[in-house]
C-alpha cells in the first residue's frame, strides 16, 4: 500500500536520536525519493502533509543497522571468487536482499586477506549496489594482506604482505584503480569505486606511512591484526587511522605500562604524540614476533611488550585548567573502534570497560562468516581452502583448533546484548550500530540517521530490540506488511 | 462575559477542548462553509491542545473544513527556529490534527513587506468571512497576543515592538539570554480579536490571578496594561480559568460566575430541545444563546 501523496507519516513511535536518547515523535518520509523529511518544512512550504499513516504502537523507529564489517552471510563469501562474475554479484544480491531481516540496511562487505591476484578481480566487483528492496553494499573492507603474522587469526600466512614501497605496495595490492582519489569517489554514484575501510598493521614495515595518504583519499584505516605498541598506535592516529578493528581480538591485551592499541580509548590529553622517528624501527615488532612462533590467539599474552615504558613523550605545553567536568583537548582524536558483541570474542566486562572510556567511539559490528544465517543449525560447516567451521550456538571455530574465526551473530542481537552488557539504554546501543558507524566512515547525513535528507532506510524495533520490519528508501522490504 | 472556572490547567484544558469540538461539530462545516478558528501560542493553551489533539484521534474532530489563523509570530526569527511561532504551532498542535497545510496561517515575519504582510492577513480574514471563535491567553500583565500596554482597543494586525517585561519572560526561551530575543513582533491588534464572533480566553496559574481581577473586575483600561479588559466589550465572550488564577478575585465574583454556569446550561438544554422539536430554525442555536453578556 502507498501513500496518494507519496509522504508517509510513522506515529505512535519512539525515534532514536544523535546522542542515544529515544524521543516519541513523528517521522515524515517521502515514499517516492526515499529521503527523510523535514516535517515542518514540508508543512508550511509545500503545503502537504502525508496521505498515509502508520501507527507503529509504541516501537522504536530507528535508523537502519549499519555493519561496517561482515565476511558474508547466507552460505555467500564475500573473499571466495572463482572466476565467475556472475555467481559472485548474485552472491552480493542474495546476502544484500536477506540480511534486512536482521535489521541491517547497509553493510560494508569485508574482505579476509587473499592471494594478491584475487585483490583486484574482487574488489572490481564490490562496488557500491543495492536493489530496490535490498540493504545498500556500500564498498569495501579490505581487512589485510597488510597484518601482523603475530595477530593474524585466522588469515593465511603465506599471503600476508609489508608495504615496503609504502602507498605503491597499497595501490599493487588492491589496485591502483580501486584506491581513488577521495575527490573523484565522493563524487562517484554506483558503480564506482567502493573503498571505505583497510584494516592493516600499523608495525609492519611501510604502512604508518601509507596511512596519511589514504586518509586523504578518503578511507578509514583502521588497526587490527597488530602487535602495535602505544608509541605506533599513536603514531597512526596521528596520521589519520581512525578506527580500530574489533578491540581486544587480534591485538596486544591492555598492559597498564604499554596499552597499545587498546589504551588509545584512554589516550591522555597531557601527552602529545612523539614525532615518527621516535618508534622502533617499523619491521622490529612483526619481525620478534615471528621469530617467537605464537601464531595463535590464544597465546597473545606472550607477545605482549616490554615492562616498563617504551613511549618516549613529551608532555604538551598546554597548561592545567580548573574547570569541573571539562577535559582538555586531545591532542589528536581518538580513534573510533569497534566490537564484536556477541559475548564470546569479548567478555561482558570487556565491553562495559571500553564503552565506559570512550562511548563516542563505539561501534557494533558482527564480523559474521558466510554460515550467518538466523535459521541454521549448530554443526560443522565447510568454510573455504578446504577449511570447515564449526558452529555452536554464536561461537564459530576452526575446526580442530580454538582459533576464533569471525562470528555467526546478528547486529540486531549485537544491539540487544550491548544493551545489556553495559547496562545503557537500547537507545545508546542503537547509536552504536547506526550514527557512529555512519559518522565514522563519514556519511552521516544520509545513513544512520533520522536527519531530513537522509535515506529513509529504517528499522521497526520492539520495546526489547527484537526487529519488527525493515524499510529501505522508503519501502518495506522486510517484516509483516502494515496497514 | 462569562467565566468558567476548573480545578486546575488539566480540566480547564479538557474543557475548552469539548468547548471548541462542540462548537465545530454543530457548525457542521464545510469547504465552502469552513469553520475559521483562531488560535494563540504559548503554555497556557498547550493542555488545550492536547485534549484537541486526543480528540481527532479518537474520531470525535476534524479540522478538514476549519481554517485556522495565528494571533502572531516574531519578526526576524527563521521559520524553523526552535522558539518560532511556527514551530511551536506545527510540534505541539497542527502535525498532531488532519488540518490540511493550506488552511493554516500565520503571519510571516520574515516578510519583505511587513506592512504588507500585515494587511494581507487581515485581507485575508475578510475573505473568509471573518473568524468565528478566537482563542487566546494572556500576558501576566494582561496582553493578549502581541498587544502590548498601550495597544489601542482599535488595533488592526501590525508590527509591534515588544515590551522590556515580555522580552525579559521570553529570554529564558533563548538561552537566557537578552540579546537574542527578537525585539519585534507581527501581532493581530485588539480589534481584530474583538471582531472575532467569539473570544475564549484560557488564563491558568496564579501569575495570571491579577491580570485576570482587572480584567472582569474593574473597568476597559488599556492603558494600565490590562487589555484583556477590552473584552469587556465584546458580546460573545468566556473566559477559562483554574483555581490558582481566581486568588486575586473577589470571592463574590467567584461565586456569581459558578452560579450562572449552571444557569447557562439550563438555557442551552432547552434552546437544544426546541431546536430538536422544530421550533426553532435551523440555524439559530448557533446563535448565542443564554445571560452572559
Amino acid at each position: 500500500m502507498s501513500s496518494a501523496n507519496g509522504l508517509v507519516c510513522f506515529t505512535n513511535c519512539l525515534l532514536p536520536q544523535e546522542d542515544g536518547g529515544l524521543v516519541e515523535r513523528d517521522l515524515w518520509i517521502d515514499e517516492r525519493r526515499g529521503v527523510i523529511l523535514d516535517s515542518q518544512l514540508a508543512f508550511f512550504e509545500r503545503r502537504e502533509r502525508p496521505d498515509r499513516i502508520i501507527d507503529l504502537g509504541g516501537n522504536i523507529l530507528s535508523p537502519g543497522l549499519i555493519d561496517i564489517q561482515i565476511n558474508g552471510a547466507y552460505g555467500f563469501d564475500f573473499s571466495v571468487y572463482d572466476g565467475d562474475e556472475e555467481a559472485y554479484r548474485q552472491g552480493m544480491k542474495l546476502v544484500a536482499e536477506k540480511i534486512v531481516e536482521t535489521g541491517v540496511t547497509s553493510l560494508v562487505p569485508t574482505l579476509i586477506t587473499q592471494e594478491k591476484s584475487l585483490y583486484p578481480k574482487i574488489l572490481n566487483l564490490l562496488h557500491p549496489f543495492s536493489t530496490p528492496t535490498s540493504a545498500t553494499l556500500l564498498g569495501w573492507h579490505a581487512e589485510g594482506p597488510f597484518i601482523d603474522m603475530a595477530k593474524r587469526g585466522a588469515h593465511a600466512p603465506p599471503f600476508l604482505l609489508s608495504a615496503p614501497e609504502g602507498i605503491k605496495s597499497f595501490e599493487s595490492a588492491y589496485g591502483a584503480h580501486n584506491l581513488v582519489d577521495s575527490e573523484d569517489w565522493l563524487m562517484a554514484t554506483e558503480g564506482q569505486c567502493g573503498v571505505r575501510i583497510i584494516t592493516g598493521a600499523p608495525e609492519i614495515k611501510g604502512v604508518v606511512g601509507a596511512v596519511h595518504e589514504l586518509t586523504k583519499r578518503g578511507v578509514v584505516f583502521s588497526i587490527g591484526h597488530s602487535a602495535a605498541t602505544s608509541a605506533i598506535a599513536t603514531a597512526a592516529v596521528m596520521q589519520g587511522a581512525r578506527l580500530i578493528t574489533h578491540l581486544f581480538n587480534a591485538m596486544p591485551q591492555l598492559h597498564h605500562r604499554d596499552p597499545a592499541i587498546i589504551g588509545l580509548l584512554g589516550a591522555s590529553p597531557h601527552l602529545s604524540a612523539p614525532a615518527i622517528d621516535d618508534f622502533p624501527t617499523p619491521t622490529s615488532p612483526s619481525a620478534a614476533s615471528a621469530v617467537s612462533g605464537v601464531t595463535s590467539e590464544a597465546f597473545d599474552y606472550q607477545t605482549t611488550p616490554g615492562t616498563r615504558p617504551t613511549v618516549n613523550r613529551t608532555a604538551s605545553v598546554s597548561e592545567l585548567h580548573l574547570l569541573k567536568g571539562q577535559v582538555a583537548d586531545l591532542a589528536f582524536e581518538r580513534p573510533y573502534y569497534d566490537m564484536i558483541v556477541d559475548g564470546i570474542h569479548l567478555h561482558p566486562n570487556s565491553v562495559r570497560l571500553a564503552y565506559s572510556a570512550f562511548p563516542e567511539g563505539c561501534i557494533l559490528i558482527t564480523d559474521a562468516m558466510k554460515i550467518l544465517d538466523p535459521n541454521l543449525r549448530d554443526g560443522v560447516h565447510e568454510w573455504r581452502d578446504g577449511k570447515r567451521f564449526v558452529k555452536e550456538g554464536d561461537k564459530l571455530y576452526l575446526e580442530g583448533t580454538d582459533t576464533l574465526a569471525g562470528s555467526v551473530i546478528t547486529l540486531d542481537k549485537c544491539v540487544r546484548n550491548f544493551s545489556r552488557f553495559t547496562g545503557g539504554s537500547l537507545g545508546e546501543a542503537i547509536k552504536c550500530a547506526t550514527f557512529n558507524p555512519a559518522k565514522c566512515l563519514g556519511i552521516e547525513n544520509t545513513k544512520g540517521t533520522l536527519r531530513p535528507g537522509a535515506d529513509a532506510d529504517l528499522v521497526v524495533l520492539d520495546r526489547q530490540g527484537i526487529p519488527v520490519s525493515t524499510w529501505v528508501k522508503g519501502k518495506q522490504v522486510w517484516g509483516i506488511p502494515v496497514n | 462575559m462569562r467565566l468558567i472556572i476548573r480545578d486546575d490547567p488539566l480540566a480547564v484544558g479538557d474543557y475548552i477542548a469539548n468547548y471548541i469540538a462542540k462548537r465545530i461539530n454543530d457548525f457542521e462545516p464545510t469547504p465552502e462553509r469552513p469553520f475559521v478558528l483562531g488560535l494563540p501560542t504559548g503554555s497556557s493553551p498547550i493542555p488545550t491542545y492536547k485534549a484537541l489533539i486526543k480528540l481527532v484521534k479518537d474520531g470525535k474532530l476534524s479540522f478538514k473544513n476549519v481554517i485556522t489563523f495565528n494571533m502572531d509570530e516574531y519578526v526576524g526569527l527563521p521559520r524553523d527556529h526552535s522558539e518560532s511561532y511556527h514551530t511551536f504551532m506545527f510540534r505541539e498542535f497542527f502535525s498532531h490534527i488532519d488540518i490540511p497545510p493550506s488552511q493554516v496561517n500565520i503571519l510571516n515575519g520574515n516578510a519583505e513587506d511587513l506592512i504588507g504582510e500585515c494587511n494581507k492577513y487581515e485581507a485575508r480574514i475578510k475573505e473568509v468571512g471573518g473568524i468565528e471563535l478566537f482563542l487566546g491567553g494572556i500576558g501576566e500583565d494582561g496582553h493578549i497576543a502581541f498587544n502590548e500596554p498601550g495597544s489601542s482597543l482599535a488595533s488592526r494586525t501590525r508590527i509591534k515592538t515588544l515590551a522590556f517585561e515580555t522580552i525579559l519572560a521570553n529570554a529564558r526561551f533563548f538561552n537566557n539570554d537578552i540579546s537574542q530575543v527578537p525585539r519585534m513582533a507581527l501581532t493581530v491588534g485588539v480589534a481584530t480579536v474583538l471582531d472575532s464572533r467569539e473570544v475564549v480566553v484560557v488564563v491558568t496559574g496564579q501569575r495570571k490571578s491579577l491580570a485576570l481581577s482587572k480584567a472582569i473586575e474593574e473597568g476597559v483600561n488599556h492603558l494600565a496594561s490590562w487589555t484583556l479588559s477590552a473584552l469587556q466589550m465584546h458580546p460573545w465572550a468566556l473566559i477559562v480559568v483554574d483555581e490558582d488564577a481566581t486568588a486575586e478575585l473577589h470571592v463574590k465574583t467567584v461565586k456569581y460566575f459558578r452560579s450562572i454556569e449552571s444557569v447557562q446550561h439550563e438555557v442551552e438544554r432547552s434552546q437544544a430541545a426546541l431546536k430538536a422539536k422544530g421550533v426553532l430554525q435551523a440555524g439559530a442555536a448557533e446563535e448565542q444563546v443564554g445571560s452572559m453578556e
